[in-house]
């Protein structure tokens, strides 16, 4: 090729890489990238809508010290790797002044990474993975309650119940893994027998052979970590090949409302866990659920509350240490104990939620109903078998 | 005509550019140009074999993953040092293509293509399954290393080697037997060729790139998991770049890798849905309208050596 | 954990298998009607069948048809699309290396894929149109699945009625035989292959519409199944149309038999290995087919 051209190619390159943005005056930047896209589009979306309506109540409440509030929200497709480049960006190239997490323990465990090496406080909402804040990171906070305990209910009913056999199955990726492995915990102190284990990959849509070595094993109890997508698949399947043991449980993705409305009839008496329901005593949970309808046209999962609940609290934070620094956001962090429309918030050293309370739910006539804990619950689990 | 000389010249302006950049670069920028040396290696490593042979590889992101595995694994349960598990990986993933190739590529036609379409997904499989090594689905994590500027220079490193590589292949008289090969197989081995060593030398040849490659962002992105280390689309763009540049020349890849990768930084903040699409419409349009790709039209047009 | 197999397992998994196998056979017979015919390797067969159920599932949601009959209609529709690749893209490449038809057929697929995810995001939809089973002698016949196998079967065997007797049937496996001689009889070949590419469409429709009654479709679904079509293929030999039905049954019950005597995880490799090895030990497929 020519002389120009190489140079002008040169050029082209030269001043793509080192063109950067003005750093932005007045408001306050807060970065994100979210899984609008690939796997994780549904839940993603719903935390993207709590970011927006956070976003509008702090400017409406006169944004933090002073200055308006502007979320900068990029899609990183439900890939770890995409959301590691992208808080790159944000931080470095797009100058943020605050990071909040994404979706899913596994992206927020990679960008943790990066924001721990540019000491950015990051607020994870939605990772629910221990492991993620116990490897010594400073900057990472946790809003949910972990991944171990999202069947702790179903464990406690099932052993008040004295049914004595469960099987555990699992989506083979980082939250479904410690939440089957802490289940497996649970059922064994409350004297459960676990019969039957076995994980399957990510995006799996064929369970006959799980199910037909399930059926054989005769659980009373089924507790699966799934997601939204295998979840679906699961429970129409067990429908396909007979096998209804007494309780069934599943994690993300049953308490979402297109489970039912993708299931229909399949989805009654399935149990899901939940972070969080409209229904549930908080200040501020039912003033925070009509907002979201009317905003969004439909009703906010748990990711919605959790996205919209860590925001508030990271801003929380900056309005405690009267700052944006954020070793003094931090510790300010660190040192609050509140309880939100999400529920109760409070950290240890590592930012790991200690406070927080998951809560149990069943599908009753196409309807979520909270059966657990009894102090939040505001119905009574029905057993078909 | 095109004075040798000025073409090195201009060569070198570039090479010191990029080699001065992390100097005043960001973080951001530095990682965007260890990603541009990446897809240059990537391209130019499938050319290799697809664009050499006319062999179509669809599975070559196998060979980045298997490499970012076996580098990840070396640097966090037995404490090897970055480069040398780099180097480690690529090792990795000449062994799978031995593995693969040698059933494969005994044969003619489209078994060696169907066979790369599906090794993606096994390879994921297995990563799941070997848990104990891999940490399944969980992904790994590496130790907190920031190493990216030292990333970038390897990086580009392995780009140079893969293009000097192709350089003397393209020149010489594996090269010109491989092509044999390409344009018709059947001939070539009524000349003596022996087709089947060739063809594995070409894969395993093509293997190597990708697998350092893949150790190589392991250890800058910190954290691997099946799905981001194995999936389609890095198959599907370092195809498009190859031939979009012009498979089967030297610096064809380069071209295609540059030209693409700046297109899509500066169109993928706002149109990151539509990707695949576009990239099915450029190959499309490149195998019915310039299957020679755009190093080959410029040779048309200019009458440059067959060996650019 | 292991849970010991009893016979009434395997009878549950042969089951499994022998339904799953009707599916697989149909849609690679599309695979092999296209590449007997035309030497041209199709890697857009995947996303041809996603289309397929995507039309029978849009049918079904937005006129509450019965998705059973509107599977004949997806046929339909996807006969013309691939009439129309055919017609503007994949003629240029019949006889050309196969690289050229490898990378185009690859182009479109990721193309139709990625239209698919724009037009109707990458969310699943379900038909939740019969579910549950019955339940006979012991065993648990999915209903769907058993319905769609039953299809399928039908389907399949009209194919081959279709390529036995009828003229059109004879001069397509004429061509695939030998293209001079086919076109030496008067045959017009370029017909042949406009009707074959539409053909094998309207099969791999069928399957799809099928399947979207069984499990929850999304764009990127496809893709697994033209590698699976591929071994089909292998399995059977090349150029040998009953072949594919033979491969497609051996494929559903070696991967379901897989799934239940290793892990869930295990059974995707299986495939693979089960390629390799054929592969290496007798390539020509089980029942021997054409050269390639």
């Amino acid at each position: 090729m020519t002389l120009k051209m190489l140079g002008a190619l040169g050029l082209a390159v030269t001043v793509g890489l080192t063109s950067l943005p003005a750093a932005a005056q007045g408001p306050i930047r807060i970065g994100a990238s979210l899984s609008l896209t690939g796997t994780y589009a549904e839940p993603g979306g719903y935390q993207a809508e709590g970011y927006k309506l956070c976003e509008r109540d702090l400017n409406t409440k006169g944004g933090l010290l002073g200055r308006k509030v502007e979320m900068v929200v990029y899609d990183d497709q439900s890939q770890p790797a995409t959301g590691v480049r992208l808080y790159e960006k944000l931080i470095t190239e797009d100058k943020v002044d605050a990071v909040m997490g994404p979706y899913s323990s596994a992206i927020s465990e990679a960008v943790a990474n990066v924001t721990e090496k540019y000491k950015k406080v990051m607020v994870a909402p939605l990772a629910a993975t221990t492991s993620i804040f116990k490897k010594g990171r400073k900057y990472a906070f946790m809003v949910i309650s972990p991944a171990e305990v999202y069947l702790e209910g179903l464990v406690d009913i099932a052993a008040k119940r004295k049914l004595k056999t469960i099987a555990i199955i699992n989506e083979d990726t980082l939250f479904p893994k410690a939440s089957a492995q802490g289940t497996e915990e649970l059922a064994k102190k409350a004297g459960l027998q676990v019969v039957f284990k076995e994980s399957y990959p990510k995006g799996n849509q064929d369970f006959s052979g799980l199910l037909i070595k399930l059926k054989a094993a005769n659980p009373d109890v089924l507790a699966a970590a799934t997601y939204f997508d295998d979840a679906v698949a699961l429970a129409r399947q067990m429908k396909e090949l007979d096998v209804n043991p007494k309780m069934t449980g599943v994690t993300v993705g049953g308490d979402l409302p297109k489970f039912q409305e993708l299931l229909k009839q399949t989805a009654e008496g399935i149990y899901g866990a939940s972070q969080w329901e409209g229904a549930l005593p908080y200040p501020g949970a039912k003033e925070f659920f009509d907002t979201y309808v009317k905003e969004f046209k439909h009703e906010p999962s748990y990711h919605s509350a959790a996205g919209y609940a860590g925001c508030i609290l990271y801003g929380e934070g900056v309005k405690k240490a009267g700052t944006l620094e954020a070793d003094k956001v931090r510790d300010a962090l660190l040192a609050l104990k509140t309880r939100t429309m999400f529920g109760d918030y409070q950290v240890d050293r590592d930012g790991f939620q200690t406070a927080h309370k998951m809560v149990l739910l069943q599908w009753q006539e196409g309807k979520r109903v909270v059966v657990w804990p009894d102090d939040l619950a505001n119905g009574k689990p029905r057993f078909p078998r | 005509m095109l004075p040798r000389a000025a073409f090195l010249i201009g060569l070198v302006v570039v090479v010191v550019a990029l080699a001065v950049y992390p100097v005043f670069g960001t973080g951001y920028g530095v990682r965007a140009g260890l990603q541009m040396f990446m897809w240059i290696a990537l391209a130019g490593s499938w050319n290799l074999i697809s664009g050499l042979t006319g062999y179509v590889s669809f599975g070559h992101v196998a060979f980045f993953g298997i490499g970012a595995y076996a580098g990840a694994i070396l640097i966090t349960t037995a404490g090897w040092a970055w480069p040398l598990a780099a180097l480690a990986g690529g090792a990795a993933a000449c062994l799978l293509a031995l593995l693969i190739g040698y059933p494969c590529l005994r044969l003619k036609g489209p078994y060696f293509a169907i066979a790369m379409l599906g090794l993606n997904e096994v390879l994921r499989a297995l990563v799941s399954y070997f848990e104990g090594l891999t940490g399944g689905g969980s992904g790994l994590s590496l130790p907190t290393l920031d190493a990216s500027r030292a990333i970038y220079y390897v990086m580009g490193g392995l780009a140079a080697a893969v293009v000097a590589a192709t350089y003397l292949i393209v020149t010489s008289r594996f090269g010109l037997r491989l092509m044999t090969i390409r344009e018709d197989e059947v001939a070539a081995e009524a000349m003596g060729i022996d087709t089947f060593h060739h063809k594995l030398a070409a894969f395993l040849l093509s293997a190597a790139g990708p697998g350092i490659a893949g150790a190589l962002t392991a250890r800058d992105q910190g954290y691997i998991e099946p799905i981001s280390v194995f999936p389609l689309i890095v198959t599907v763009t370092m195809i498009v770049m190859a031939l979009f540049g012009g498979k089967g020349t030297v610096w064809g890849p380069v071209v295609g890798a540059v030209a693409l990768f700046v297109i899509q930084e500066i169109v993928w903040a706002r149109y990151p849905h539509a990707h695949p699409l576009l990239f099915g419409a450029i190959i499309v349009a490149v195998v019915l309208l310039m299957p020679r790709g755009v190093l080959g039209l410029l040779q048309l047009r200019y009458r440059l050596p067959r060996t650019i | 954990m292991n849970v010991a197999v009893t016979p009434a397992m395997i009878g549950q998994v042969l089951v499994s298998g022998v339904l799953a196998g009707a599916l697989y056979a149909l849609v690679a017979l599309g695979l092999a009607l296209i590449f007997g015919v035309m030497r041209v390797i199709n890697i857009a067969h995947g996303p041809l069948l996603m289309l397929g159920a995507y039309v029978t599932y849009f049918l079904y949601s937005q006129t509450g048809l019965n998705p059973f009959l509107a599977v004949p209609v997806a046929m339909v529709t996807l006969f013309v699309v691939g009439l129309l690749l055919q017609r503007t893209l994949v003629f240029r490449v019949v006889g050309a290396p196969e690289l050229s038809s490898l990378l185009l057929t690859f182009g479109i697929s990721i193309a139709l894929v990625n239209l698919t995810q724009l037009a109707f995001t990458s969310n699943l939809r379900t038909i939740e149109y019969i579910t549950g089973s019955w339940i006979v002698g012991g065993l648990a016949l999915s209903k769907a699945r058993t319905i769609a196998f039953v299809f399928a079967a039908s389907l399949t065997a009209l194919a081959f009625v279709f390529l036995r007797s009828t003229r059109l049937g004879k001069a397509i496996r004429a061509t695939s035989q030998s293209r001079e001689v086919a076109m030496v009889c008067g045959i017009d070949v370029g017909r042949i292959h406009l009707l074959t590419f539409g053909l094998a469409s309207a099969l791999a429709a069928a399957g799809g519409g099928l399947l979207a009654v069984i499990v929850a479709i999304q764009p990127e679904m496809g893709g697994v199944w033209t590698f699976k079509s591929f071994l089909v293929i292998v399995l059977g030999g090349a150029g040998n149309y009953p072949g594919a039905l033979l491969g497609g049954m051996l494929l559903g019950l070696v991967e379901q038999l897989a799934s239940l005597f290793l892990t869930t995880q295990l059974s995707e490799v299986v495939a693979y290995v089960l390629l390799v090895l054929v592969l290496l030990v007798r390539p020509s497929g089980l029942l021997g087919g054409r050269q390639t």
